[in-house]
């Protein structure tokens, strides 16, 4: 496990220091690059993200990386989307307006309910289906988003309640989906990405 | 279940961490880097650091500050305000580590970019600074630049009602610092029921934290001053008041996470 290295996907968007700084934490190497010559070189990839859905395609388009991606995808390689990073996975959002996502889980991004706004603390509720998340079911994770996704359940493997249940993780294969941020999430942020990055790098 | 939030406030001038009375008397505490960790260390729900003097100045967000907080590496939330005059300001204080921005001079300045903000950040990282005091014709909102009072604008409340901002902090101005001292009054009268509030200034001790916690409209209680006179005062905090509506207090130690690496 010491040697495995994370490769941060650079695209622009957000802040992926306090990601870096989370996974170094933990042990695990760290690059961080939009080169896909540099990540091809890790063992997992991580897609953070904050802020809108459509800047952030049009900056992986920018930088060549929507293929990139979707073809590390289709190799099995573990890739780890986290918030914004998450919703990208999906096939499409309305956020803003209708953008096309880079479609490897299927599903969309519609906003909460009212127009309302899931922000702080909540409860990780994780499915019996896939026991990647289980040793976290229960623990608090710091969430901060407006939209959220929804899909086939056979790709939702947590859930938070917030006024209604709604899907807190996503998973097809090797791609997981993290609508929380465990870089935000003191330990038991750590503990859920060692966990998974471990489990997936293992597989 | 969504928690309510205690965050740990550290306020800023010339470049220091200071204790604030009533926005004008502020006592020197130390270096805003080491409150920010011992925050963080005690598990803080999220931290907000205000650098109070950068928009009466014009010198734009305190990026040196916010390297130094980066370097900490930070496994709590971080909320930044201070300075912050256009996108290119909130985007650049987002990508040098904060999680969400608070605006208060922008409030009176431009309300464009705070909406501009909202779109290119989503809403959910743009919180509104309104320090209110109650006057003789009702709530006034302290414009802490002019230190002047005036009724909410129509513009800013067009603003807040139609969402395109997430939480308001609504700070108790004249007894900020002050134990005990914040008046709830504020919280009665606010025009803006709908919106989740953060409440701050005066806010020292167990009951008060009950009795704004027990309104449905307040999703968190900020407190700064009296979080920094003893050590593990968050833990003790979130211990005394023994809610389900809080996080359990975390004492955070990394060997049970380093054991296996």
């Amino acid at each position: 496990m010491k040697n495995i290295t994370i490769g941060i996907i650079d695209y622009g968007m957000g802040n992926h220091a306090s990601v870096e700084h989370s996974l170094r934490d933990i042990g695990f190497r760290v690059r961080v690059s939009k080169d896909p010559a540099q990540l091809d070189l890790v063992d997992a990839l991580v897609l953070p993200g904050v802020g809108a859905f459509p800047a952030a395609m049009s900056a992986l388009y920018e930088l060549d990386l929507v293929t990139y991606i979707q073809e590390q995808a289709r190799l099995q390689r573990p890739l780890i989307g986290i918030c914004l990073g998450m919703q990208l996975l999906v096939s499409a959002s309305f956020e803003h307006e209708y953008t096309v996502g880079l479609d490897l889980i299927p599903g969309e991004i519609i906003a909460f309910s009212d127009n309302d706004v899931h922000i702080g603390w909540n409860t990780l509720e994780c499915s019996y289906k896939d026991p990647l998340l289980n040793p976290s079911d229960g623990e608090s994770f710091y969430f901060n988003h407006s939209f959220v996704y929804q899909g086939p359940a056979e790709y939702q493997i947590a859930v938070a309640r917030h006024l209604s249940v709604f899907t807190a993780a996503i998973r097809r294969g090797s791609v997981i989906g993290l609508q929380f941020h465990p870089e935000k999430s003191q330990l038991a942020g750590k503990v859920l990405l060692k966990n998974i990055i471990k489990e997936l790098v293992d597989a | 279940m969504l928690k309510k939030r205690l965050i740990g406030v550290v306020t800023v001038k010339n470049g220091w961490a200071v204790q604030s009375f009533g926005y004008r008397k502020y006592l020197p505490l130390g270096k805003p880097e080491c409150l920010v960790e011992n925050f963080d260390r005690w598990g803080a729900d999220e931290i907000l650091v205000q650098v109070i003097d950068r928009s009466l100045t014009e010198r734009g967000p305190d990026f040196e500050l916010l390297e130094k907080l980066g370097r900490l590496g930070l496994g709590t939330p971080l909320i930044y305000g201070g300075g912050i005059r256009s996108v290119e300001d909130g985007m650049k204080v987002i990508q040098s580590g904060a999680d969400r921005l608070i605006v208060d001079a922008l409030l009176h300045d431009d309300l464009s970019v705070v909406n501009s903000l909202g779109v290119r950040l989503g809403k959910q990282a743009i919180i509104a600074s309104l320090p209110m005091s109650i006057g003789a014709d009702g709530l006034e909102l302290y414009n802490y630049r002019t230190k002047s009072k005036s009724h909410i604008s129509e513009a800013l409340t067009n603003v807040i009602e139609q969402g395109l901002i997430s939480e308001i902090l609504l700070t108790d101005w004249k007894n900020e610092g002050y134990p005990v001292s914040f008046d709830k009054t504020l919280v009665e009268l606010f025009p803006f029921q709908k919106i989740p509030l953060i409440t701050f200034g005066g806010i020292s001790n167990v009951k008060q934290m009950k009795t704004l916690f027990a309104r449905s409209n307040i999703a968190a209680v900020a407190v700064g001053n009296f979080l920094n006179y003893r050590e593990h005062s968050i833990q003790e905090f979130k211990d005394t008041m023994a809610s389900a509506t809080l996080r359990s207090p975390s004492y955070a130690t990394e060997n049970s996470l380093q054991a296996d690496v």
